[in-house]
């Protein structure tokens, strides 16, 4: 049995690399940052408020992500939506999580087991 | 929005810097309204609610210094080595020689033994905590200035792609620990000295003392003057820090230099230096004549040490940058 601490940990560090990806890809269609967090929990990649904003602040900072405001709404909201960069990025990234996908694959089924 | 969550808010933006507070303000009052109505809305009581939701979001200072990108730390891992070698150093020995002087100067002056040396302990913590301060803030200083951090990055190859011309000097071209020190502690008595001469009197026949400085200088001069020298004493530490000294250092230590020289000799060739009512009382008023001996030999004094203070620095620079590129040409002949 595992302990659940030590899963706990491990599985943090495991989907840390991966929430970026997600939101690159989540906000291909614009999105505000609760929103995401929503989305990204429905479609299985749990993720914390407190790690999103910042999250989204420093995508933005970098030219991946663009923001505009939307106050169309009663609350207005902050919408962020991939930018070109983003998006190139986005798919390099998704390239390699399929090809480590794959590799561990093989290192689990290989033969020196 | 109740208490909590302003309380909340306000801890956060606290941390964040006056240009984007509005926004992120905005963004996170919504959020957190977002966040709320869920909850509420599948039947939790509203104040559970807030306290989840906010709970949720984690300590706020955190939330700050990931949202504003800074760091929760004083001094990083970076750094921390050389500022607890350099703090190590200054204290070790700074402290017992202000102790040991202190001593001496209550036991001359005729206090008993145990008067003096407490006077000695005291002295020595209060030099101590100085240090301590100083010596932190400029740590703390070169931490946060991305222009500063930027070129310490370049120099140490903290930054871009490693390679071995970035490997830091060996000890023998490094500044150390112990020529900082000697530099710092210079500084210190020029300062200590200053305050020594600033305090000087002679008693007046009217029966007030009169001091030796011209007291017109103590509003602003002197106060001034004792800054520049602890800019000039924080400049060497951060000398240290970057291991060399560089071409931009170089001119900082210049500048400083001539606002510490200039005013000085100024002062001292219009006759301003010198109270001249000292000077009578000493039955020697050439001391404080503008064009009188004394003050024309610390004129020419102050050119030649702020002159060589000036070459020694950029001599050091162009040195540190010819051993950086012998280097770097090693590295590249190399590959």
């Amino acid at each position: 049995m595992v302990d659940e601490e030590l899963l706990g940990t491990h599985r943090q560090e495991l989907r840390r690399g991966t929430v970026v990806l997600a939101s690159l890809l989540a906000l291909r269609a614009p999105e505000y940052g609760y929103a995401l967090l929503k989305r990204l929990a429905a479609a299985g990649i749990p993720s914390d408020a407190n790690t999103i904003y910042p999250l989204l602040r420093r995508l933005e900072e970098r030219g991946l992500l663009v923001s505009e405001w939307n106050t169309d709404d009663s609350r207005p909201r902050k919408f962020y939506r991939t930018s070109p960069t983003g998006l190139e990025l986005a798919a390099q990234l998704m390239t390699d999580m399929t090809d480590l996908t794959a590799s561990l694959h093989a290192l689990n089924g290989g033969p020196d087991r | 929005m109740t208490e909590l969550t302003e309380r909340y808010l306000a801890a956060a933006l606290r941390g964040i810097p006056e240009a984007q507070r509005t926004d992120v303000e905005r963004e996170l009052r919504s959020s957190i309204a977002d966040a709320l109505e869920d909850r509420v809305g599948a039947g939790e009581n509203s104040t559970d609610a807030e306290k989840a939701v906010l709970e949720g979001l984690g300590d706020p200072t955190r939330l700050a210094a990931g949202i504003a990108g800074r760091p929760l730390w004083l001094i990083g891992p970076d750094l921390f080595v050389e500022y607890r070698q350099l703090l190590v150093m200054l204290l070790s020995i700074v402290m017992p020689i202000v102790g040991v002087i202190q001593v001496a100067v209550g036991l001359s002056g005729g206090e008993d033994l145990i008067g003096a040396l407490l006077a000695g302990v005291g002295g020595a913590l209060t030099v101590g905590l100085h240090i301590f301060f100083w010596v932190t803030i400029t740590f703390a200083a070169v931490e946060r200035f991305d222009a500063m951090r930027e070129a310490r990055e370049e120099i140490t190859g903290a930054a871009g792609r490693w390679t071995v011309a970035r490997l830091p000097a060996l000890p023998a071209n490094r500044v150390s620990a112990a020529e900082t020190v000697g530099e710092v502690l210079t500084t210190a008595l020029s300062i200590g000295g200053i305050l020594f001469l600033n305090g000087l009197t002679v008693p007046g026949t009217a029966g007030g003392a009169i001091p030796l400085f011209n007291p017109d200088l103590w509003s602003f001069w002197t106060p001034a003057l004792v800054a520049i020298l602890a800019s000039l004493a924080g400049l060497q530490i951060v000398v240290f820090m970057m291991g060399r000294w560089t071409t931009p250092l170089a001119s900082a230590n210049a500048v400083l230099q001539l606002a510490f020289s200039v005013p000085v000799i100024a002062l001292a060739l219009a006759g301003l230096l010198i109270n001249p009512a000292f000077a009578d009382a000493i039955e020697w008023p050439p001391l404080a004549e503008g064009r009188g001996p004394a003050m024309l030999s610390l004129a020419a004094g102050v050119v030649l040490v702020a002159a060589w203070e000036i070459f020694d620095g950029y001599r050091r620079a162009r040195r540190a940058d010819a051993g950086a590129a012998g280097l770097r040409e090693t590295g590249q002949a190399a590959r």
